[in-house]
Order: structure tokens, then C-alpha cells, then sequence
């Protein structure tokens, strides 16, 4: 007996020694690292790991950047850009020679910032130096952000999967984190309801230093535009797309119109406009000349009731090429200007506002002179009375001086005098001056500098750098400040970037409302209320006025309001000149369909063949041959990469584009 | 528990020295007497001890008598090689005559060092080979050598002869992981440690175990199998003192053979022409290449003769001493070895040698001591130094000497000045060898262990407790003093005045230092309960438990990182049951219950159990009756399971957060700038893994006939490795992760078999013994980390791990006509007379989806061995020949693919035959020269992106026979010996590496190198002397 039982104390004695846990612990030695737990009940470390979540807005999730980070901006009817690699990737994208590997960039950034939002929504309620309300608002941000995301990915992959909100268990066997598409319409009820989830914990308003962080109107916002996706052509009732399917044959594109996807864009649009928080950023008029580059207000042409009111109701105290231009060239930051609804602020190192205008500006200042515009789009803005300008036959003839057609200088084509004050703020015409008002010391002679882009000179068409000249002979002011240089001494004001703002937001209103025929009642986004909406004339024109007044021209004839197809045309025509260069066009033109048709049709342009002393025939329009346009199905949507759907086996491709081999 | 240590130390030396004491002095008698055998012929060297006391000895003279004194009570031991020991106590007697029966060594009694310890032969169940070491001829420092050939179950292969590099990568039973460990588990007496720093004299056994049943008791280390080696221990007896010394002489068993200057440019002139580009060289400088006229602009330089020596040497010397009394027992070693490098140096420096050159000094000291009848305590010491040099830009050397052309620059300008090629792996070879200062590297190393063995036999009989504590230290340090001349290279033209243009391309460097060290220390303890007992001499029934800690600790940090600072630690507890009946029946249960600190808390510890049977037929009644001379047939049958938990990475079910590799954000205004760093898992964790499980199954056959005269195994396996980590590189990037997470996803199978045979005659003066062995082992991939592509022939997944891929040639292009008649060929524009490929998906373009399975892998997976001793009164003579088989690998680089980065590159002298070129009727005059089966294709300057790609065309086979060692060896016959008081001597010759027969033909096939640029092995002749007093 006494043996036995010394031989199993023996044994156990062993038995322990060889299997004691403590031994092999570790983790003591790593619990002062930054880990889960720590990050996420410090305020300061959960931060930064929002922080991280918004750093991948950049690059090609921007919204509005040069054509490095979203060459959508440049490559539908309105823009072009020559350089970039010698002068044939604009070709490439207008061609439709883009391969499944091109602007990658984004699927990637978008889902890991998807899984890093998740994770912070997952774990920020540890916190124990936040205050629940700071909780609950960066837990909205973040909510909002996941959303915003799936929107980015949505527009230009079309429908994408959703993931689940834990994130896929990246441990899993490869084929049990194969994920399908969901449909566009489950992606945008997805991203509707979160942004939904989000409005009501984010605050009204940002201070100054917060100024980039989401709001409830940034939620709404970014909602609404997302429904009027949803209802447009493309993705409501198209059998077109009955092609885009998932890996069981589902159609991913809801294949029966439903107009109450409109009436719900409508209501998420008054949503915005209810908050009372935005309205649209004015200048006040003035009537002296403080210096070339802030001249005295042009007054437009006396219109009974808008020379005679105030603003909204009329353009009296306003001065509208200030309005429209300062909204842009960094005069105006975000925090001060009422109609910026989300920014990502100054949060693009690279490829940003500032280098799209330094490729915009001329070559002899030191600029790219490589970004432009069609003659389509340059005829598209009014005339300072609203009427189209004449083409057939043009208007011919030179300014005399100075002063004969403010705001043009000397020797400038009389097509482009008496234009809407946003043709001004946005296009650089042959002969248009570029202040530089910041050059100093050897350049200072270059400030006022009138730039022609004829055949001979130095901003024109020049064998040596074929990629840098304007090669329809129309540029682009959007974005420019009179400050702005690259001159010698130079700088460039720094300009926020305008992700949303409230003139879209009107105007998705007057869209959708627009397109209904009879009354909706939807519930709102809090859900404990409805509104009501059809297609009320008045508060179309309510919502789109404001913006023409604030542009310096009248409102729409009441026979546009009567006919619907003519408000949808005249509608159009008014994203495509308010909204210029600000990423929208590429998406536009998809949503509506009409891509196959404008985004086909030759680019015209002055002809850059023609000298200073030819400069009628310079003016004679001509096909950009250089410039092609194509448009085939496979363009509406985004490839997705080959790679990607390698890995991924339930991915399904979008029309047209291939699988791997 | 260093300290704890010190004081068990203390304890043990303290009672080694009162155990000297307890030695009584009675009074002596002289007691004489003759041994003989019994045929009743003197014994010369009989050694005859008295029992218990220690140093009391003395041998049989030549006429077989002795002399000792001792008193009544005591007990003489006689002891003879080859012969049965003998106790006599001495009583009233004054001459005791002595015979000796020779050692019938029945193949039952044979034993088996197992990893619980030393277990009969005949009642073994698992996969294990014991290797004796005296068939291991082996003069070189380095035992891994010797594995390849003679121990079945190891595929082995030496990748470099470069002193101090010069070991062979080997794997039990082949490759059968491609995760992160494919190495063997090693163990000098019971502890983890180096292989081939023991010195081979101070080895008692050597053993090989490979399946499962074997390695379970090693739980998680035991999964790629374990070899295990103890050193010799002291006998009780007199002193005991042998000696060996030898001297080597070696050179290279084959280097790559270029061909001189004047072919070269001819050559060189021909690739030029057949592309239809200018010669490279005119006529009358062709001639002054041939006349050597102009050596500054026109040289002829054979490199490896301005470089490298003819031959080198190696010696070594060692001694031992053993011996003791029956309650302490001692054996002490020293050696000494050096092996010099083959690299010529200038004789005009003398402060210090370039060469490159190993020497190690090995001390080892092995004590054992009975404390009491019951406990043993045994303390190991051992330890070496080793020091080693290299030349200071050692890396590049045979990337030069393989690259530079005998045309390209002399060895030195007829100015003084140093020419050189470019800077880098372009500088002059002798340059890189000579004038670049040094690189000093040596280590030191101490090794501890402490044993306590404890009968347990008064609790019940057969119960044994032992337990040890081993301690390591570890230190390397690397100090590179380096240097190198201004160099210059010059214009192909002189000036106005005759003189050389010179121009610099690198300026001088004075000599500077660099200098790293590693080291660690190594802390290991285990404790086993041991039970064996024969019941009613039927039932035969152990039992064994054993638990063990290791700790490895790196002692040399400049890291930041907080995991290198952090010891490796392991434990766990391990088991077996054993029951035999009868000797016949046999079953064995073996278990390993580990634990590693690299899983989560709660995944920590995996539990991998063992089953092996064995069955001895021949011990059967019916079977002994009907074949008496069947002395042994068993069959043996195992399965089990091993783990793995060395992942390659620390810690992988952590995660790191930090702000690499993420960006920051602005949330402020522009004049509220409000900047925030970015936060992300820099590397998510993989807290799911687990062990890497080997699933084993071996069965196994052991025969033996007449006792001896043949005996031979055969064991067949299947090693099925699931769960191998990898990283999973193929996640979708929709996940969202920006690191790959490791996961347990690979899964690989193995399968083969090892055998070896003896057969040993004894006919009166003449031992004959014939011995072989072969491995195969072959794996294959059957799930890996890779993403889907449509032609299952480019995955990796259901080929061999390391399978060579490549394009399928077809021989050259014939003509034009068969150009346009085939299909498209991607890679860049080809001519006739360059290779042709197979469309094998048949889409009619040659391209990478072209590129299938070609050939083996680089690792041999056949490796065997052949050899013969003969023994003839005093002369012996043994022979081996190994081989290795189903190898294949690619060869490239600028030696091989002629002019393939122009002016770079040395030709092969196989290019210069014009049998083996493809050569245009154009330049030969002859269509027959136009040979489509050419060894080499259509020549072109400056690189072929058609030609030289990976295809069969320059896929080799590199099986190969090689004579191994051949020894020759004569015994001074002891009558003569014993008058200078030897026991016996021993002059031998040994020749290695002699012969080599191969399909490569370039450089040693054994090296697997595709380009040469290699260190080759050595071949070598030794001659040496043993001793033994």
C-alpha cells in the first residue's frame, strides 16, 4: 500500500512539473502594448484609430481630387486631361481599353475601412474616459463612415457585397469567407438604414476643429444622395442589367421600376432642407473696385423681380461670380461657409484640389496647362439673361478693350461675353487673365498675366510637349484662386474639398419630385414621422431658384415646370454647370442612361492648329480627334479585379468584364 | 535557477571527492596466471583489474601472462575486446588461469538507445536505426557528412566544401513539411544541441528514430523525427588512454572548366555574327589574345588558377582517458582539428590570412558516481571552441570567379595598378580573395549536464527514477575587418603615347570594422519514473513517465523588439507502456502531452498518443522448429500522431496595433489644424492555431539469419502532415485586413521506405562484412495556401514541395520554315537554332501557362550506400560507395547561359566543342553543324529572353555515384605493440570523395547549385594513427 501510494505521489509530482500553465505564460510580457482593451477605453488611442478609419477617405475614395486619385472627374463630356503617360491615359479610359487591374485602389481602402469602422462600433462602448455622449457621437461617425464606404463602392462597382457587421472571420476556410453580391437595392437599404442609425446620435453642427467629422446633415446628406441612385434609370427597373447577376443567377439590379424609390429620395432630401442648418453661401454686392482681382460686382441684366430683391428671392445685395467662385477657391473655409454639408477638409496629400489647379493653370505660369473642358460644356452655360448662346451661327468679333464687356479683357472672342456669372468662375477662355497675385520678386511682372492658347504661343499647341496644351482651347478657372501661383514665391490657398454641399442636395429634391406622378408618404428617417410629397411645381422651384438667383440668372419658364421631361432636361443642364468638376458628370450621366448617347458623341473644340493672326478659324469648331469617345456597356460599371474574384469564388464579374483564366 | 544549479554542483563535486576517501588498503598478495582463448592461444592485452579499486590494473604481456596484486576478498575482472568478461575472486589462490570465451554476440541481446532510454533489440516496435559508429569512416570535422549513405532514413546533401560551412542540410525520411521546421530534433545526452560540434571519438551511440511510436515521447519537437547521441562513459577498469592523429590532404572533387582566352573571343565573335551584329573582336585581336602580346588590353587570365590553390590540409588529433573504480567513473577527451580553405593569398601579407580556415578545440569530461548501492550521479562537462576565417568579401568570390573572363582584365595592370571589373561582385577575384581584409568568426560553447539515477528497487524491484538538469551557453561573434584597393579598369586603346587610359571605379578603402554576436543559453530539466519487470519469465511489462522543462534565452540583444527578448519555452509530460509476452507478442503505447507558449492560453498543450505492435515470428515454435536458422523475424507495425509548434513566427495569436502602415487624419479647419495618427492591427492575430500534426504510420520487418551472418530491416512509411502553418496570402481584399494572418491550411503527405542489410563472415583470420542501405522518400503537396487558377498543372497543390516547373523543350528550331509552322513563342524573338517549346495547354502561344511539372526537386529523394570491410590478420580494408537519385534542378546564371549578360560571364568549355553548339551553316560551311539536339542553343550576346528560361532544355538530372571512402588500415601486432606499452596501433589511409560518377558533368552534382558559383567538396586523402594504451 505504502508503495503505491509513493509511487503515485511520485507520478503526480511529475505530472505537474510537465504540465505546469504558468510556465508557458507569456502575455505579461505584452500587456503594457497597445492592444484592444487599451486602445479602446482610452479616449485618445480610440481617436486615433477613428482617425485611421477616415485616412482611407483618401486617395481614390475622394470625392473630388486630380485625376491620379479619381480620374472620373476628367473622363466623361465635360473634362479632359492630355499628360499622363504621354499624353494616352485619358485615351485609355475614354476608349474603354481599361483593364480589370486599373484604380484598384479603392475596393481595398473602402473595405478595410469597413472592417477597422466595425471593429471601433464593436468596442468603443468600453471606454472609460469618453462621456456616453461622446460615445454615442464617434460611434455614429463611425457607423456613418462604414456606410459612406459602401456608398463609394457602390457607385462604382455597382452592387457590392455587404459584410457582416463583425467582419468576416478571416480564419475561416477560403470557401466559407466567400461572400456573394448582394443587391443594389440590399446594399441600399443597408447603407440607407445606417445612415439612418447615425443621423440620430451625430450633432447638428462642428466646431472648427472638428469641422471634418460627419453631422446628422452629413448622414441625410449622403442618404439622399444615395437614394437618388437608387431611383435613377440605371438601377430601378433595368432590364438592360438583367445580365448582372450573383453566383445564383439573382439579378442584382432590381428589374421593375418603382417610382417610390423617388418619392423616398425626395423625402431624405427635405430631411436635409428641414434641419434649417444649410443654405446657400453668398457674397455680398459691392460697387467698387478694391483691386483687378476683386473687381466690383457685375450686375446681371435687370430682371423685374431679381434685380429688385434680396437674397434668395433675388440678386440685389449679392454678387454671384463672387458667390460661385469663392464657394470653391479656398476664400471661404469650411467651418464659415454655411452650404458645406461634408468635407473632407484638407486630408489629401496628394493628388488634391492644388494640383488640379496646377495643372490647370497655363504653361508659362508655371502650370501643367493640361486640364480642360469640351465646347459641349462650355456652350451648356446660359447667357447672363438665361437664354442658350447662340451656335448656329456664332457669335463673332473681338473685345476692344478692357472694359467693353466686363468681366472680359482685350482681344477676347464676343462668344464668350454676356455669360451666366458661373461660366466666369469656372472657365478659362482663350485670353482670360490669371491674377497671381502671390508671385513675387523675378515673376511679379507675370501677375494679370492674359493667357491665348493660339498655335504659336508659348499656353498653345506646341510639337516639343504635345501633352501640355489645352487641346480644345478652354480651360478650366474652378478651384482657382486669385492668390494662386506657382509662380516664383508663390503659394496656393488651400482648398477644402466639397464632398457634399446643399446646392446638390436641393437639387436632388427637385429631381426626384420631378419624377412622380402622384403623391407619396414615406416615413421619415427617425422613423416616428412622414412626409408627404409629389410633384408640387412650387417647391421644385422653391428648391432650384435659390441656385440660379445665387448664379446670376432667372429661374426656369413655368412651361419647363409644366412638362416633366422638359424640367428633367433642364434639370440636367443644371447639375452638369453647378456641379461641374466636382465628380459628379461621370456618375450623372451613368444614373440617367444617357452616357451611351453624350458620352459618344466627338469632342469638339477650337481648333489649335490656328494662329494668333488666324484666330476666326481658331474659333471654328472642330472634332479633338485626339480626344476619343466611346461608350460601351461595360462602362457603366467599375471591373472588379481579376484577383479579387479569384479569391473570392462567389464574386460574380459586371457585365462585360472578364474572369481570370 | 542558476543559483539552484550552482549549489546542485557544488553538492555533487563535494561528494565525488569524499567518494576518492572511501578506498580501503588491505594487504596484497601477488597473484600471476596465463589467459588464453580456447584454442588455447595467449591473449596479449587482456585487461585484469580488481574490482573496487580503482587504478588497480594491468594487462597480459605477449605471452599472455600477468602479474597483479590483491588480497583475499577481492574480485578480478578480465576483460578483453571481442571477448566475454570474466569475474574471478581470488580467495586463497595465487595463480588463476584464465579462459576467455570469445563474445557470441546473440542478435537477441543487441540493444537500442530509444528515447526512454536503452531498450533490447528484439523487443523494440518502433522505426529505429542505432548507427555504429565505427562504420562511419570520417575524417573530417564535420559527422552530418558521414549520414548520407549510411544511416537508412536520412536523405542528406552537402551545398558547400568551404570550411566551416561545410555541413550537410539532411532530413529523416526526406521533406515531409513545408512549414517552417523541416529539421530533425537532435539530442546529446537527452538535451537539444548542435550536431556536429560533438567530437566523433567521444561518441558511444548514435540512433536514428522516425516513426511515431519512437519520437511520441518528444510530444511537440518530435514531429520531423530525432536523432539521439550519447557520449562514452567511463568503464570501471585500468586507465584506459587512446589517441588518433591524422593528416589530410584535399582539393576539389570538381570545378567548373572555362575555356581560355582566345576561345572566348572566338567565341564571343560567333554570337556577335550569327545575330547578325558586328564581331565583338578583329582578326589581329584575336591574335594578340592568342600571343599574349599585349597583357594589359589583350589578357588571357584563367581565374581559378590565380585564385585558388591546388590543394589545402586538414589534421585533427585527439585523446581520451577513461577508467575508474566500480563506485566512480571517469572518461576525458580533448581534440583538436583545422581544415584551410582552398583560396591562394598574398604572400606579401603576413599580419594576418585570408584564406579561409576552421580550427576547434572540443574538451569533454564524463563522470559517473555511485553515492550510494542505489544512486548514481553522473556529471557530463563538455564544450569547444571554434574559431574560423574567411576573406573579407567572401560572399562574392564565386560569383566572380564564375563571371569574369579570361579577356576581361589582367590580374594586375603592368603599371601596378588593381584592374577590376566593376565594383561589388565584379571586382577581381584575387582581389576579392586577397586585398579585402578578413573576417574572424568564432564560437564558444560550454555544455553542462547533471544526472541522478535512482533504483528505486527497495520500494519494488524494477522501479527506477532518474532525473537531470543540463544548463548550455552559447556566444558567436562575427568581426569583419575589411578593406579594398583603389581599382581601375581601362579604355580598349592606348593614347598618343602608348600609354594605358586609365579609369578609377572605385577608390581605396581603408581597413574598417563590422562586427555582430549571438548567443544563448539553454536551460533544461527533465524527471522519469521508469518500471520494468519480467513476471513469471513470461510476461515482460514497463511502464515509464517522464516530464520535462526547457528554456531557451538569447543573451546577445540589440533588438527593440520585446519577443526577442522573451525566453522559448517548452514543457510537457510524456509516457509509455510496454508489455511483451513472451518475447514474441509485443505491444507498445507511447504519449507526449506538451505545451508551447507560441498557442493561446488554453490551446497551449496538444496530447499525441502512439500505438506500435510487434510480432517475432521467429520465436514462434513451429517456425524456430521448421527454420532453426531464422534467428530473427519480426514484424513491426506503428501509428501515431507528433506535433509541431514552430510556426516561424513568435507569438502569432497576438496582434500588434500600431500607426504603421495606416494614415492619419486632419479633423480641423485650416487655421484649426487638428491632426490625429492613424490606428490599425499592423498584424491582425491568429488565435485559432494550433499544432502542426504529423499522422505516422510505419510497418517495419527486422530479419536476421544464422545468427548474424545476414541481418536487415525494411520499414515502409507514410507521414501524412496536416495542419502546417502558413500565411493565408489569398484572402479576398474585401476582409479588409492589411496583414496576412497565419493559419494551420497546409497539408502534405510523404511516403517511402528505408532498408539496410549486413552480412558478416568470420572464417578464422578473415572478417568479411557487407553492408547496405537505401531511402526513398517522395512527397507530395496536397492542400497549400494558393489561390485557384484553371490549369491545376500551375498550382502547387498535388506535386512534390520544391517541384521543378518549367517550359517542355522540343530541341532547337530547324529552319524558318518550322518557325512559322509551330506555335507562338512569347518571350522575345528566336531564330533557328534556338529552343523550341511545347504548347501544352494547346492554345497556340508558348507563354507561362505553358510551364508544367518537369523533373524532381533539388533535395535528392533517393539517397543509398554501398560498402565492404575486409579484415585479414593485421590488415583491414573497407570501401563505400553513395549515391542519391530522383534529383533534378535548374542551371543559369552568366557561367552558364553563354553571353547572357555580355562582357560578364566566363563559357563553359562544353560550349567551346562545336558538337554541343548549334552553329549556322553560315559561319561552319557545313549544314550538318546546324544540329538541332545541340546541348547548347543558337549563341547570342547580351542575354536571350527565348533561350534561357527555365525548361527542360536546362533542367539536369542530379543523381550521382560517388566512391565515398576508401580506407586501408594495418595493426601493429601486439606482441610488438605491448613492448612500448601499447595495447594497440593502427596506421591507416583514407581516401574520400575519390570517384565521382554523375549526368551533370559540370561541377559536383551533390552541391544541387544551378550556377556554380559554389564552394565544391572536397576530395581528400588522410592519413592517420591510432593508439591505445
Amino acid at each position: 500500500m505504502k508503495k503505491i501510494i509513493f509511487v503515485s505521489i511520485l507520478s503526480g509530482m511529475l505530472l505537474s512539473f510537465g504540465s505546469c500553465a504558468g510556465y508557458l505564460d507569456m502575455e505579461h510580457f505584452f500587456k503594457d502594448r497597445l492592444n484592444v482593451d487599451s486602445v479602446f477605453t482610452k479616449k485618445d488611442y480610440s481617436d486615433q484609430w477613428l482617425a485611421g478609419v477616415y485616412s482611407q477617405l483618401q486617395g481614390e475614395n475622394a470625392d473630388v481630387a486630380s485625376k491620379g486619385n479619381t480620374p472620373f472627374n476628367y473622363i466623361s463630356d465635360d473634362m479632359f486631361y492630355g499628360d499622363r503617360p504621354g499624353g494616352d491615359e485619358y485615351t485609355v479610359y475614354k476608349n474603354g481599353t481599361y483593364t480589370e487591374n486599373n484604380k484598384q485602389g479603392s475596393w481595398a481602402s473602402c473595405y478595410q475601412g469597413i472592417r477597422d469602422a466595425s471593429t471601433f462600433i464593436d468596442n468603443i462602448d468600453m471606454n472609460r474616459q469618453m462621456s456616453q455622449s461622446e460615445i454615442k457621437d464617434t460611434k455614429a461617425q463611425a457607423r456613418f463612415l462604414r456606410a459612406y464606404f459602401y456608398w463609394l463602392l457602390i457607385r462604382k462597382y455597382g452592387p457590392v457585397p455587404i459584410l457582416p457587421v463583425e467582419g468576416i472571420d478571416y480564419t475561416a476556410d477560403y470557401n466559407a469567407l466567400a461572400v456573394a453580391r448582394n443587391s443594389y437595392d440590399e446594399c441600399v437599404d443597408f447603407i440607407t438604414g445606417e445612415l439612418a442609425i447615425a443621423a440620430k446620435d451625430l450633432p447638428l453642427n462642428r466646431s472648427a476643429r472638428y469641422i471634418t467629422r460627419p453631422t446628422r446633415g452629413a448622414a441625410l446628406a449622403a442618404r439622399a444622395k444615395v437614394y437618388i441612385y437608387a431611383a435613377s434609370p440605371l438601377f430601378n427597373g433595368n432590364t438592360e442589367m438583367s445580365d448582372l447577376v450573383d453566383d445564383q443567377g439573382r439579378n442584382l439590379i432590381a428589374q421593375t421600376y418603382d417610382e417610390s424609390k423617388w418619392a423616398r429620395a425626395a423625402v431624405a432630401a427635405k430631411e436635409v432642407m428641414d434641419l434649417g442648418v444649410y443654405h446657400l453661401f453668398t457674397v455680398a454686392f459691392t460697387d467698387t473696385t478694391q483691386s483687378l482681382s476683386q473687381p466690383k460686382t457685375i450686375i446681371p441684366p435687370y430682371h423685374a423681380v431679381y434685380s429688385e430683391n434680396n437674397f434668395p428671392a433675388g440678386w440685389k445685395d449679392i454678387d454671384p461670380f463672387e458667390s460661385y467662385r469663392q464657394l470653391f477657391n479656398g476664400a471661404v473655409g469650411p467651418a464659415a461657409n454655411p452650404e458645406l454639408i461634408f468635407t473632407r477638409g484638407f486630408n489629401q496629400p496628394n493628388e488634391g484640389i492644388d494640383m488640379m489647379v496646377l495643372h490647370q493653370m497655363p504653361y508659362t505660369l508655371k502650370g501643367w496647362n493640361t486640364h480642360g473642358i469640351t465646347l459641349k460644356h462650355c456652350d451648356a452655360y446660359y447667357m447672363n439673361d438665361g437664354s442658350d448662346v447662340p451656335t448656329n451661327p456664332r457669335v463673332s468679333g473681338y473685345t476692344a478693350n478692357n472694359t467693353s464687356n466686363l468681366p472680359l479683357p482685350a482681344n477676347v472672342s464676343l462668344q464668350y461675353a454676356n455669360r451666366e456669372p458661373r461660366f466666369y468662375a469656372s472657365v478659362a477662355y482663350n485670353g482670360s487673365i490669371w491674377d497671381n497675385t502671390s508671385a513675387k520678386d523675378a515673376d511679379i511682372g507675370k501677375k494679370f498675366t492674359q493667357t491665348f492658347y493660339y498655335r504659336g504661343e508659348s499656353d498653345g499647341k506646341q510639337a516639343s510637349s504635345p501633352a501640355f496644351h489645352i487641346r480644345t482651347g478652354i480651360g478650366i478657372k474652378k478651384y482657382v484662386n486669385p492668390i494662386d501661383s506657382w509662380l516664383i514665391g508663390g503659394g496656393v490657398v488651400p482648398k477644402a474639398e466639397p464632398a457634399i454641399r446643399y446646392a446638390e442636395v436641393l437639387l436632388i429634391y427637385a429631381e426626384a419630385l420631378n419624377e412622380l406622378t402622384k403623391s407619396y408618404t414615406v416615413a421619415n428617417y427617425t422613423g416616428e414621422g412622414s412626409i408627404t410629397v409629389g410633384r408640387d411645381v412650387a417647391e421644385m422651384s422653391n428648391a432650384i431658384s435659390p441656385i440660379r438667383i445665387r448664379g446670376g440668372v432667372p429661374d426656369f419658364d413655368a412651361s419647363i415646370y409644366a412638362n416633366a421631361d422638359l424640367f428633367r432636361k433642364a434639370l440636367k443642364r443644371e447639375r452638369e454647370i453647378e456641379l461641374f468638376a466636382e465628380n459628379h458628370r461621370y456618375y450623372d450621366l451613368r444614373r440617367w442612361k444617357d452616357a451611351p448617347v453624350e458620352e459618344a458623341t466627338p469632342v469638339w473644340g477650337c481648333n489649335m492648329n490656328m494662329t494668333k493672326a488666324q484666330r476666326d478659324l481658331f474659333y471654328e469648331p472642330v472634332v479633338i480627334s485626339s480626344l476619343p469617345t466611346i461608350f460601351a456597356k461595360k462602362m457603366y460599371f467599375w471591373p472588379i479585379s481579376q484577383s479579387e474574384l479569384k479569391r473570392n469564388k462567389k464574386l460574380t464579374q459586371n457585365p462585360g468584364w472578364t474572369y481570370y483564366y | 535557477m542558476i543559483l539552484k544549479m550552482k549549489k546542485y554542483i557544488t553538492i555533487i563535486l563535494l561528494l565525488f571527492v569524499s567518494s576518492i576517501s572511501l578506498f580501503a588498503q588491505n594487504t596484497d598478495a601477488e597473484i600471476t596466471g596465463l589467459i588464453t582463448d580456447k584454442n588455447n592461444q595467449p591473449l596479449i592485452g587482456v585487461s585484469v583489474v580488481v574490482k573496487d579499486r580503482s587504478g588497480m590494473g594491468t594487462v597480459s604481456d605477449e605471452n599472455g601472462k600477468y602479474k597483479i596484486k590483491a588480497n583475499a576478498y577481492n574480485i578480478l575482472i578480465f576483460n578483453y575486446v571481442g571477448f566475454e568478461k570474466q569475474e574471478i575472486p581470488v580467495k586463497e589462490k595465487t595463480v588463476i588461469n584464465v579462459i576467455l570465451n570469445e563474445n557470441s554476440k546473440s542478435v537477441l541481446s543487441e540493444i537500442v538507445i530509444t528515447g526512454a532510454g536503452v531498450q533490447r533489440k528484439a523487443t523494440v516496435t518502433g522505426a529505429i536505426t542505432t548507427v555504429n559508429i565505427k562504420s562511419l569512416n570520417i575524417p573530417t570535422a564535420n559527422i552530418t557528412n558521414a549520414l548520407a549513405g549510411n544511416v537508412a532514413g536520412i536523405i542528406a546533401m552537402q551545398t558547400s566544401g568551404e570550411p566551416g560551412s561545410n555541413n550537410s542540410e539532411f532530413w529523416i525520411r526526406g521533406i515531409s513539411t513545408f512549414g517552417a521546421n523541416k529539421a530533425a530534433l537532435i539530442l546529446v545526452d537527452g538535451v537539444e544541441r548542435p550536431f556536429n560540434e560533438v567530437n566523433i571519438e567521444d561518441i558511444e551511440s548514435f540512433s536514428i528514430l522516425k516513426d511515431a511510436s519512437a519520437t511520441a515521447i518528444y510530444g511537440s519537437k518530435g514531429a520531423n523525427g530525432v536523432v539521439l547521441i550519447t557520449t562514452k562513459k567511463g568503464e570501471a577498469g585500468k586507465v584506459n588512454i587512446s589517441g588518433k592523429a591524422e593528416y589530410g590532404y584535399k582539393t576539389f572533387t570538381r570545378l567548373p572548366e572555362f575555356v581560355d582566352g582566345t576561345t572566348y573571343a572566338t567565341l564571343a565573335n560567333e554570337a556577335k555574327i550569327t545575330r547578325n551584329q558586328e564581331p565583338l573582336y578583329t582578326p589581329i585581336e584575336l591574335d594578340l589574345f592568342k600571343k599574349g602580346l599585349d597583357p594589359d588590353l589583350y589578357p588571357n587570365i584563367n581565374w581559378q588558377d590565380v585564385m585558388l590553390k591546388n590543394g589545402s590540409s586538414s589534421d585533427r588529433a585527439t585523446i581520451n582517458m577513461s577508467g575508474g573504480g566500480s563506485t566512480a567513473r571517469y572518461f576525458v577527451s580533448g581534440s583538436y582539428q583545422n581544415e584551410d580553405g582552398m583560396y591562394k593569398s598574398d604572400q606579401s601579407m603576413k599580419d594576418y590570412k585570408t584564406n579561409s580556415s576552421m580550427s576547434r578545440w572540443n574538451y569533454r569530461a564524463n563522470v559517473d558516481m555511485d553515492i550510494t548501492k542505489t544512486t548514481l550521479v553522473s556529471l557530463g562537462v563538455s564544450g569547444f571552441l571554434e574559431s574560423q576565417n574567411f576573406p573579407g568579401l567572401r560572399n562574392d568570390i564565386w560569383y566572380s570567379l564564375v563571371g569574369q573572363t579570361p579577356v576581361s582584365i589582367p590580374f594586375l595592370y603592368s603599371n601596378g595598378l588593381v584592374p577590376a571589373s566593376g565594383t561589388g561582385n565584379k571586382t577581381n577575384p584575387w582581389v576579392l580573395a586577397t586585398q579585402t581584409g578578413y573576417r574572424e568568426y568564432w564560437k564558444n560553447v560550454a555544455q553542462t549536464n547533471i544526472n541522478l539515477d535512482q533504483n528505486l528497487k527497495f520500494i519494488t524491484d524494477g522501479l527506477k527514477f532518474r532525473a537531470m538538469v543540463a544548463y548550455d551557453t552559447r556566444n558567436e561573434n562575427n568581426i569583419d575587418r575589411l578593406k579594398w584597393p583603389e581599382q581601375y579598369n581601362i579604355e580598349r586603346r592606348r593614347d598618343r603615347d602608348g600609354n594605358l587610359i586609365m579609369k578609377r571605379i572605385s577608390t581605396e578603402s581603408l581597413m574598417y570594422q563590422t562586427s555582430s554576436a549571438y548567443g544563448y543559453r539553454t536551460y533544461y530539466m527533465e524527471a522519469i519514473l521508469s518500471y520494468d519487470k519480467l513476471i513469471n519469465q513470461k510476461h515482460r511489462v514497463g511502464a515509464l513517465l517522464k516530464a520535462f522543462q526547457n528554456e531557451n534565452r538569447t543573451t546577445s540583444l540589440t533588438s527593440t523588439d520585446i519577443i526577442s527578448g522573451i525566453a522559448q519555452r517548452n514543457l510537457g509530460t510524456s509516457g509509455r507502456v510496454t508489455y511483451g509476452y513472451d518475447d514474441r507478442y509485443l505491444a507498445e503505447f507511447n504519449f507526449g502531452y506538451t505545451g508551447s507558449e507560441n498557442f493561446k492560453k488554453g490551446s497551449q498543450f496538444g496530447f499525441f498518443p502512439a500505438v506500435s505492435f510487434g510480432w517475432n515470428i521467429a520465436q514462434e515454435k513451429f517456425v524456430s522448429d521448421a527454420a532453426p536458422w531464422l534467428s530473427q523475424f519480426k514484424l513491426r507495425y506503428s501509428y501515431g500522431e507528433v506535433g509541431n509548434d514552430n510556426v516561424g513566427t513568435r507569438f502569432p495569436y497576438l496582434s500588434t496595433i500600431s500607426a504603421n502602415g495606416i494614415g492619419g487624419w486632419n479633423f480641423g479647419d485650416i487655421n484649426n489644424t487638428n491632426n490625429y495618427n492613424g490606428l490599425h492591427f499592423e498584424q491582425v492575430a491568429s488565435d485559432n492555431l494550433s499544432w502542426e500534426v504529423a499522422k505516422k504510420h510505419n510497418i517495419g520487418l527486422d530479419v536476421s539469419i544464422l545468427n548474424g551472418l545476414f541481418s536487415g530491416s525494411l520499414d515502409v512509411f507514410q507521414d501524412t502532415r496536416d495542419n502546417i502553418y502558413m500565411r493565408r496570402s489569398y484572402l479576398p481584399v474585401m476582409v479588409g485586413l492589411t496583414s496576412t494572418p497565419f493559419a494551420n491550411v497546409g497539408k502534405m503527405q510523404s511516403r517511402g521506405f528505408d532498408s539496410q542489410f549486413n552480412l558478416h563472415k568470420k572464417i578464422d583470420a578473415f572478417d568479411f562484412t557487407l553492408r547496405g542501405n537505401i531511402t526513398y522518400a517522395k512527397n507530395q503537396v496536397l492542400k497549400y495556401d494558393e489561390e485557384e487558377v484553371s490549369l491545376p498543372y500551375r498550382m502547387t497543390k498535388g506535386y512534390r514541395y520544391n517541384q521543378a516547373k518549367g517550359l517542355v523543350s522540343e530541341g532547337l528550331f530547324k529552319d524558318y520554315e518550322e518557325i512559322r509552322n509551330s506555335p507562338k513563342q512569347t518571350y522575345g524573338e528566336y531564330l533557328p537554332g534556338d529552343i523550341k517549346y511545347k504548347d501544352v495547354n494547346g492554345d497556340g502561344i508558348i507563354n507561362d501557362d505553358d510551364r508544367v511539372a518537369i523533373g524532381a526537386t533539388r533535395e535528392p529523394s533517393l539517397v543509398y550506400g554501398l560498402g565492404m570491410s575486409l579484415r585479414w590478420t593485421n590488415f583491414d580494408f573497407n570501401i563505400h560507395f553513395q549515391g542519391s537519385g530522383k534529383s533534378a534542378y535548374f542551371i543559369s546564371g552568366p557561367g552558364v547561359y553563354p553571353f547572357s549578360e555580355g562582357a560578364w560571364g566566363n563559357i563553359l568549355t562544353a560550349v567551346s566543342n562545336p558538337a554541343n553548339r548549334w552553329i549556322s551553316r553560315s559561319i561552319s560551311g557545313d549544314p550538318a553543324t546546324e544540329n538541332t539536339k545541340a546541348m547548347f542553343p543558337r549563341l547570342s550576346y547580351g542575354g536571350n529572353s527565348n533561350n534561357y528560361r527555365e525548361s527542360t532544355f536546362w533542367l539536369r538530372d542530379g543523381s550521382y555515384l560517388r566512391l565515398k571512402t576508401l580506407e586501408m588500415g594495418y595493426s601493429i601486432p601486439q606482441r610488438i605493440s605491448s613492448k612500448f606499452n601499447m595495447n594497440n596501433v593502427r596506421f591507416y589511409l583514407i581516401g574520400n570523395n575519390l570517384l565521382l560518377w554523375d549526368k551533370l558533368k559540370i561541377w559536383d552534382p551533390e552541391l544541387g547549385s544551378g550556377n556554380g558559383m559554389t564552394y565544391p567538396p572536397m576530395k581528400m586523402v588522410t592519413l592517420g594513427l591510432t593508439f591505445n594504451i
